[in-house]
């Protein structure tokens, strides 16, 4: 029972995400954080204020976090089927003694 | 990207980079904001007197009082990007031999902040034009109220005392020529280079025009006055004043 939490709440920690899930997170950091970067410029510029090219560089971060960091449904909908385990393949693998393949 | 660690890492990584690169755009895009600041100073008034550097001092040096007036736009300083403007005004004299360099002496200085510099005691606050005084109501206020009657950078003193009132490495003062008055800023941004006057045009930038009053000479000190005057007094501006409030006052060697 403890084991089993214990397993869980690593899982959740971990949170890993899938190949499709990877690729898709790194761009949307890409694209987030480079958007929020010529945003804040552009609308500061614009409106001659500092300060708001501070909050909007700063906003845009906080969301980009949000968005990339946790593992999210959306990073798990490609998982990666693993070859069941083949124990008619003929290969007998031994382990100190043991048959594992 | 595979676990929750990593694309912390990850995001923080590009972030650093991101918000690099805003800032030196930032930096340059000072640059594309053309400037044009202007001044006119003029003397006033100038008086050479006798005093000493503080009151237990026995040294006896001479003192320039000068009083100026100074009239300045630099409205164009002051981008999205100017935290603050000090400003400053010295007084340029040669000195008696040829090979070494003139003397600077600032007189007077004052921060200017920028329209998004939060409110800060040192800010300098221009004084009100008698005409508009009157009509303002009596109601004292709060020094956070208190603001520059004109925009940023523009300044219109006229008879403004110094600050600081100079005096020569060699304690003598009296009579010396050719003095100038000169006016001088360093440009403090929220991102990116110090940036000083410059008497130049540079691209979009054009130098400082006035900025330097007619050359003038120091008076002598009025005999008469000095006799008459037993007790010496102590030559020292506002800002003297406020850093000795606290300090330890220097001991007469008797003691």
């Amino acid at each position: 029972m403890a084991e089993q939490l214990l397993e869980q709440v690593r899982d959740a920690v971990e949170g890993q995400i899938d190949f499709e899930g990877q690729r898709l997170s790194e761009l949307l950091t890409t694209v987030l954080l480079g958007a929020a970067g010529f945003f804040a410029f552009f609308i500061g510029f614009m409106a001659q204020d500092i300060k708001l090219t501070l909050y909007i560089g700063l906003a845009g971060t906080a969301l980009t976090f949000l968005v990339a960091v946790p593992p999210w449904p959306f990073y798990n909908k490609n998982p990666e089927p693993w070859l069941s385990p083949h124990t008619r393949s003929g290969v007998s693998i031994d382990v100190d003694g043991q048959k594992v393949g | 990207m595979h676990s929750t660690l990593v694309r912390l890492q990850n995001v923080f990584g590009f972030f650093t980079t991101v918000a690099f690169s805003v800032a030196a755009v930032i930096a340059l895009s000072t640059f594309i904001h053309p400037q044009s600041p202007s001044a006119s100073v003029e003397l006033k008034n100038v008086q050479v007197v006798r005093g000493r550097p503080h009151y237990y001092s026995y040294k006896k040096e001479e003192y320039a009082h000068i009083k100026f007036d100074l009239d300045t736009d630099l409205s164009s300083l002051f981008n999205w990007n100017t935290k603050q403007v000090f400003l400053y005004l010295k007084a340029v004299y040669p000195s008696k031999t040829p090979d070494e360099p003139a003397s600077e002496a600032i007189i007077w200085d004052a921060i200017l902040p920028g329209t998004s510099a939060p409110w800060h005691q040192n800010h300098y606050i221009h004084p009100t034009p008698k005409s508009s005084a009157k009509s303002k109501n009596s109601k004292k206020t709060k020094p956070e109220d208190a603001a520059s009657p004109y925009p940023p950078g523009i300044l219109k003193l006229s008879g403004q005392r110094p600050k600081y009132q100079i005096t020569d490495i060699t304690g003598r003062l009296q009579n010396r020529t050719d003095v100038q008055l000169e006016l001088g800023w360093n440009v403090q941004p929220w991102v990116g280079a110090l940036l000083w006057n410059n008497w130049e045009d540079f691209g979009m930038w054009k130098g400082l025009l006035g900025g330097r009053s007619d050359k003038f000479d120091f008076p002598s000190i009025k005999a008469g006055k000095t006799a008459a005057k037993e007790k010496l007094d102590v030559e020292k501006g506002k800002e003297g004043h406020r850093l000795e409030a606290g300090g330890k006052q220097p001991r007469r060697k008797g003691n």
